[in-house]
């Protein structure tokens, strides 16, 4: 399905990032996986784990040199990375929210610059950004959060005027909670109440969130760009 | 001049005029940029829109990085709020490379 394909992901240690990974991987695509912290795990066919901080513009700059170097190309990039930290506004940390700033949104502009410049010669490539029911639902203590996951749609939506001339299309997934590390960082009984508000009042499994990244990266999705899917029936 | 300023100096303009190669690659007969010292990549003069400005960047970037073995950015703050800005001629844009690889 993606043989020779080359596919960027960020957040790629864990969570969603690990699953749309171990998901490209299976159908036979060269993975390579920014996370921030060195990968100590069994070295697997076809996995290329780089040390990268999303969130800083010289650690991008070099993990996409060797990207260069190495393959030459992406095809696609998926912009997981991010960082949560869940608190009411007026005790929330600016190192905190400076934190979601860093890796959800200046991240995410970063890799997707990067990576166009890099889809720009072969004129085809595909970006989806993953975003979250936080930017529709905007629970409280999620201010800066959901800002940033709204924001990383945005992004979507102009880059695609920006790269749609080059083939390259960029849409936004936006998930609803799932059993990632990430979900323990919040109050189960909160996110248990958001979903139990949903039209489709269950957690998302995997199949949810590869069945939306295999519509957005797929060949005959090329006239579909500037989208913003929301799980579950949030919207 | 010593040789070895020459040198770089010809290995940058090449690099300048592979990237508009480049771009006349991907243009129209009637379309082409003419390769010189004097080609005109922004303001008035310049037949280049703002998206081949970008690909003569983005390409330019990379092959001097290449060439040199260095990463360098022609867009950061420094090179827009530059009078001129380094894009003004092939030229100008060679000198403010040579800058940016000497330090």
């Amino acid at each position: 399905m993606y043989d020779g394909k080359i596919v960027l992901v960020t957040g790629a240690r864990r969570g969603v990032g690990q699953l749309v990974a171990e998901h490209f991987l299976k159908h036979g695509a060269q993975v390579v996986g920014f996370s921030r912290h060195d990968d100590t795990g069994e070295p697997r066919p076809g996995y290329h784990p780089m040390a990268v901080d999303v969130g800083n513009a010289d650690s991008v700059a070099r993990g996409f040199e060797r990207v260069r170097k190495q393959f030459g190309r992406v095809d696609i990039a998926i912009n997981n990375a991010a960082v949560l930290t869940s608190q009411y506004s007026m005790i929330m940390p600016a190192a905190a929210a400076q934190g979601m700033l860093d890796t959800n949104v200046l991240g995410t502009f970063l890799v997707s610059r990067e990576a166009a410049k890099l889809m720009r010669r072969g004129k085809w490539g595909r970006i989806v950004n993953i975003s979250s029911m936080a930017a529709s639902l905007q629970p409280m203590g999620d201010s800066v959060y959901a800002a940033t996951k709204a924001a990383v749609a945005t992004l979507a939506n102009v880059m695609a005027k920006e790269f749609a001339p080059m083939n390259v299309t960029c849409n936004t997934l936006g998930i609803t909670a799932i059993e990632t590390d990430m979900l323990g960082l919040l109050p189960r009984d909160k996110v248990d109440a958001l979903i139990a508000g949903l039209p489709i009042p269950r957690y998302a499994l995997a199949d949810d969130v590869l069945n939306v990244v295999d519509f957005f990266v797929a060949e005959r999705s090329s006239y579909v760009t500037a989208q913003t899917v929301f799980l579950g029936g949030v919207n | 001049m010593d040789m070895l300023t020459q040198d770089k100096e010809a290995a940058v303009m090449a690099c300048i005029y592979k990237a508009v190669r480049s771009l006349n690659e991907e243009r129209g007969a009637d379309e082409q940029i003419a390769v010189g010292p004097e080609t005109c990549f922004f303001g008035e003069g310049s037949a280049l829109d703002s998206l081949s400005l970008v690909s003569v960047i983005v390409d330019l970037e990379t092959l001097v990085s290449d060439e040199f073995g260095r990463a360098i950015s022609l867009t950061d703050d420094r090179a827009m709020g530059r009078d001129p800005v380094p894009f003004t001629d092939a030229t100008t844009l060679k000198n403010y490379l040579l800058e940016l690889l000497a330090e």
